[in-house]
């Protein structure tokens, strides 16, 4: 950076700079300040010898010794954190909780700490999670209480000598500096970080799927606005569409025109031959699935095969899943399983691998494929009584699938059906759209279990805090796509298990054609009682609203807020009405049985 | 499904556990309750904002250390993401809803001698309530522990709560809870605005805000009131603008108590303290202040009556005349003893389990110095700063201003030798790509670049925004100094306690200063 001072700038001395890190300056700032690289400002303080020390969190401020090894960084001179002679291997947390990235992260670095202690290998937790397991100093043999950026990291591996790093357990925050840390000549456990580019670059992913002869759902990168028209046609609409690197607010969005991609490109991006705009073909009404596996190099073990209650293009992480799936044929389901073995070997995973799937006119595409822990290997892990990031853990550490017994798993063993179903802020958040999309937008998750699924869709519902009423009024209102065979059953449903029915005037129109009895009521704005004045009033139990689009939207938003400030059940789309017919016909049963996941656990196994 | 079918315990599994039980207590002579046997905790549901996996934290540790006591744990959590909900840290997890009718069911099966309702945030001490108050405790004969029914009404219900802290000479805030529109219409006259409204039993104050006109609070009273489970929200006088601290407190059976961390806002009153930066060890309070808060604190847990466990007070100062308010309280552990217990060693949730059963502060080891026992307050030589993180962006439209509702979804802690190095650090745990107080190549703008004439204009815009607590304004404090804004005027605007601006502006200094050296 130009900086223009009379006298030229001096080199820095070594008290100025051990004073700038007094300050917690990082290396990156005066590498950004003084137009270098982080990697010089580094060599210059290590060549002053200028490195952190390790002080222990002591409870007594040294008074009394201390017995438990909890570490900070600071600029200071006596270092109380003695490296033992040991084995071990650094854990890198998720860092801060924010959308995405949850606390299924650190129930992954938790495991994996213990599968450390399992074989006898030092655990180095480094996190920066105040309100973490991870980080109670309990949980592992060393906690380094620190940021997770490169600088922190290499300084803790420079004084550890770590005999390996794990990244794929605390999200994308390790995953980011993988490739920095192994550039640095710190070992990184499990699936190299080749391994995760190549995942992640889709480019080269998606030669790599080809090479396979695995689908997967036509793409292409644009440029430009003119450009993303194109391509997006050359792809067919819908298309999805996203900005290639993320920053605030830059969201994905399904198009399915070239005015709305022109819309799209115009108000949320600022495309150029540096940052383009991805563009996917969106398979629209395809179902998806996501598949949880570890693989060892040789073997791989396929965990949990979840279907998206919710149709594509809704984030996996907002969608509703349930183990085992429900719908889907044999053959498909070979496909599932193949591609994954395909994948896990061709990405030389070692350790944890998620794909998500669509299936769509009985065609399996791939989505994505991520080399790491994901959000869903604790709920699988749940639903299926295996550990799957501990056992990962293990097999990052060199050992078999085969000599851990778990080279297979059968979903047919389980006797009892999961549900995960995500829970959003939207009642923090007054006056936002509450239409689910491919951002994800959930702060967490709840599971329901029972032998049934309608039993498993209940309880979670109740979970979530959106208990399924058991009789009353059902408002209905769909778009025109919606107005099918699909809508009829859900609505026949309702009525017989006695809710009356209560839908705008085309909703209406067509239930009337097809002999389904309905009252009509108001939209917004049309009148006066409108179906905001009902919901007010309690006089609707449980809302079905399909997205109309843009013209309609002031209304969708007015019954949601509604719906969300007077808590009435919300369902915005047909797979997740229909789901609330079998809960609420379960539900009606009475009766809904609790037991312990050690009980069903126990059940799997014999 | 056929119900009734494998409804009972395995009962070789429970004698081998009263066995355990039995053996261990042969041994000791701590006064460590032997009337019970089997312990049911209650976590706290999914992560929501407000409530996140500081309770797995929490009821991770009382899983542990009361099963190590040798007592049966059933634990229920409807979150599957939860470390708690591992198969082998309770006897029994019960993956099911946290309602009153399931824990009727799940006490129905496994007849728990007592709960823990203090380790699941407010949503266990809700279902705990509940289950009192419709008399389900009493049918199976289930005591809850850690908290009494009645100390957690005489904290939680206002009007209880501020006739209690009258009774020891505390002062609240003034104000009513209102039940309808009508009668807000009478409270505000005698309080005048601004005015705070409160809705009653919502998860990080929900549906709550402070309103500068009537208009405004008409409205929010209304969205209080809809809000709000039993319609009913508090209004409250204003003291936006004052300090506001917490301390972490804990007491037991012998009537030991101790205050394990003083916790202070870098964001005054009138922000949440979950969506504040926070400070430990209190940074800001003279002596003879901090000495009243302990004193105060004290008299609070003795008269709320928590007799067994850990505590969480916030006191707001007036730092005009040092005028000291009781904002509230919480008789379980919450997300600032997580913080508490990670910024001091002192593990919180695992004593109060511990203190729970029956056992004191004197008698329970610290296990980092082993030497010591957990009656020995913590004593911090360092400088320890939480940064909470926002995820806006998510949400289109939402209203990014922060304030008395809670809207940030996690947090960052740091730790360091002074507040500056603690501050810049967790700066940058945030993981929003930003690697200290700015100069990281992130910063909006470049203030060194500014011409003249732009400098001036820069100043009014900053200055504007800064009246408003927004997530990026620690960065506008810093173009703020290098304006050449005084800590004294970014004082005013923002009553952020000077003593705070002026660390913030040594590291701006510094960094000027650096700009005259190179590599």
């Amino acid at each position: 950076m130009a900086k223009s001072k009379k006298n030229p700038p001096r080199r820095v001395p070594a008290e100025i700079l051990r004073k700038a890190k007094e300050y917690g300056f990082s290396d990156r700032q005066l590498a950004y300040l003084w137009g270098t690289t982080e990697k010089a400002v580094r060599n210059l303080r290590k060549e002053y010898g200028i490195v952190p020390v390790y002080k222990t969190v002591d409870t007594c401020a040294a008074e009394f010794e201390a017995h438990t090894p909890y570490h900070y960084s600071t600029y200071d001179q006596e270092n109380e954190s003695v490296a033992s002679a040991r084995r071990k291997v650094i854990i890198l947390g998720g860092g801060p909780n924010r959308i995405g990235q949850g606390i299924e992260f650190d129930y992954c670095c938790v495991h994996g700490v213990m599968a450390l202690a399992e074989e006898g290998i030092e655990s180095i937790m480094i996190n920066c999670n105040p309100e973490t397991v991870s980080t109670d100093y309990d949980t592992t043999d060393k906690l380094y209480f620190e940021p997770l950026t490169l600088e922190d990291v290499l300084n803790i591996c420079d004084h550890e000598k770590p005999y390996g790093v794990i990244v794929g357990f605390g999200g994308q925050t390790p995953l980011k500096i993988a490739r920095a840390l192994e550039e640095n000549g710190v070992p990184i456990l499990g699936t190299s970080p080749e391994g995760i580019d190549l995942a992640e670059d889709r480019e080269r992913f998606g030669a790599l799927l080809r090479k396979q002869r695995i689908p997967h759902p036509k793409y292409g990168t644009a440029y430009s606005v003119n450009n993303a028209v194109l391509v997006a046609e050359q792809i067919g609409y819908p298309v999805l569409i996203r900005p290639s690197y993320v920053l605030g607010g830059r969201a994905m969005e399904i198009c399915y025109s070239g005015d709305s991609v022109r819309e799209y490109m115009r108000k949320a991006v600022d495309v150029s031959p540096e940052h383009p705009v991805l563009i996917d073909r969106f398979l629209e009404d395809a179902f998806e699935f996501d598949v949880d596996a570890v693989a060892d190099g040789k073997d791989v073990l396929i965990g949990g095969i979840m279907e998206h209650i919710e149709e594509a293009g809704i984030h996996s992480g907002d969608s509703s899943c349930v183990i085992p799936p429900y719908m889907i044929s044999e053959k498909n389901l070979e496909h599932l399983k193949a591609y994954t073995v395909k994948l896990a070997k061709a990405l030389k995973v070692v350790g944890l691998i998620n794909v998500q799937y669509a299936i769509k006119d009985d065609v399996v595409y791939v989505l994505e494929a991520n080399p790491r822990a994901s959000r869903t290997v604790p709920f699988v892990s749940k639903a299926i009584g295996i550990p799957l990031a501990k056992i990962a853990a293990k097999v990052m550490m060199g050992r078999t699938l085969e000599d851990l017994g778990v080279k297979d798993f059968d979903f047919r063993t389980l006797k009892h059906i999961s549900v995960k179903e995500a829970v959003f802020p939207f009642s923090k958040f007054p006056r936002v759209p509450i239409f689910l999309g491919p951002e994800m937008r959930s702060t967490g998750e709840v599971m329901g279990i029972s032998e049934a699924f309608g039993g498993a869709v209940a309880k979670a519902q109740m979970s979530a805090g959106n208990t399924l009423p058991d009789h009353g009024t059902v408002f209905i209102s769909v778009n025109d796509s919606d107005k099918n065979d699909i809508t009829l059953n859900i609505v026949r449903g309702f009525v017989q298990l006695g809710f009356s029915i209560v839908a705008t005037e085309g909703t209406a129109r067509f239930l009337g054609e097809h002999g389904i009895q309905s009252e009509r009521v108001f939209k917004v704005n049309e009148g006066r009682p409108n179906v905001v004045d009902l919901i007010k009033d309690g006089k609707i139990n449980l809302i079905v609203n399909t997205p109309l689009g843009e013209e309609s939207r002031y209304d969708e938003y007015a019954i949601g807020w509604a719906a969300i400030a007077h808590k009435v059940s919300f369902i915005t789309t047909l797979s997740a009405a229909a789901t609330a017919v079998k809960g609420i016909e379960r539900q009606r049963e009475g009766n809904l049985s609790v037991r312990t996941i050690q009980e069903y656990h126990k059940e799997i196994l014999t | 499904m056929q119900s009734g079918e494998d409804n009972r315990i395995d009962s070789e599994l429970l004698s081998s556990y009263i066995n355990q039980t039995f053996r261990k207590e042969s041994h000791q002579t701590l006064p460590k309750r032997t009337d019970i046997s089997s312990i049911l905790i209650i976590g706290s549901g999914p992560i929501v904002i407000g409530q996140a996996c500081e309770f797995d934290y929490s009821g991770t540790q009382a899983c542990k250390v009361l099963r190590e006591e040798g007592y049966r744990i059933i634990l229920v959590n409807s979150n599957p993401a939860t470390i708690m909900t591992d198969p082998d840290l309770a006897d029994a997890t019960y993956v099911e809803p946290i309602t009153p009718e399931f824990l009727e069911k799940i006490i129905d099966r496994e007849r728990p001698d007592v709960i823990l309702p203090t380790m699941g945030g407010q949503t266990a001490l809700n279902a705990a309530v509940a289950l009192a108050e419709s008399g389900v405790l009493e049918k199976y004969g289930v005591e809850l522990i850690g908290a009494k029914l009645d100390a957690i009404k005489k904290s939680e219900d206002r009007e209880l709560f501020q006739a209690a802290m009258n009774r020891i000479g505390l002062e609240t805030p003034r104000g009513a809870f209102v039940r309808s529109l009508d009668e807000a219409m009478e409270v505000v006259e005698s309080i005048g605005l601004p005015i705070i409204i409160r809705p009653s039993f919502t998860l990080g104050g929900t549906g709550g805000g402070a309103a500068y006109n009537m208009q405004e609070y008409r409205e929010k009273v209304e969205h209080g009131l809809s809000s709000s489970p039993i319609r009913e929200v508090l209004v409250e006088e204003s003291i936006m603008g004052w300090k506001e601290y917490e301390l972490e407190v804990m007491r037991d059976l012998k009537d030991n108590v101790v205050i394990i961390c003083s916790i202070e806002n870098f964001d005054p009153m009138g922000v949440h303290t979950g969506d504040s930066i926070t400070v430990a060890p209190a940074q800001t309070l003279t002596d003879k202040e901090y000495q009243a808060m302990r004193d105060a604190a004290k008299r609070i847990i003795r008269e709320i009556g928590v007799e067994t466990g850990g505590s969480n007070i916030q006191f707001a100062t007036n730092p005009e005349n040092g005028k000291m308010l009781v904002i509230e309280m919480n008789p379980r552990v919450s997300r600032s003893s997580a913080l508490a217990s990670k910024a001091t060693g002192f593990p919180i949730a695992k004593i109060a389990a511990k203190l729970a059963i029956g056992y004191t502060l004197d008698e329970i080891p610290n296990d980092i110095t082993k030497q010591t026992p957990a009656s020995f307050e913590p004593t911090i030589d360092y400088c320890v700063v939480k940064i909470p993180r926002w995820d806006f962006e998510k949400f289109k439209g939402v209203d990014d201003t922060l304030g008395v509702q809670m809207k940030s979804v996690g947090e960052a802690m740091a730790i360091g030798r002074t507040f500056k190095e603690s501050f810049q650090k967790a700066l940058r745990s945030l993981e929003q790509d930003r690697h200290g107080l700015g100069m990281d190549g992130k910063d909006s703008f470049l203030v060194r670049e500014l011409s003249e004439s732009k400098r001036a204009e820069w100043r009014k815009k900053i200055i504007d925004r800064l009246k408003h607590p927004k997530p990026e304004n620690v960065f506008y404090l810093r173009h703020a100094l290098q304006l050449g804004v005084t800590p004294e005027e970014l004082h005013q605007v923002t009553r952020i306690d000077r003593w705070f601006l002026h660390n913030i502006k040594q590291i701006v200094d510094f960094e000027e200063e650096l700009t005259s050296y190179t590599l």
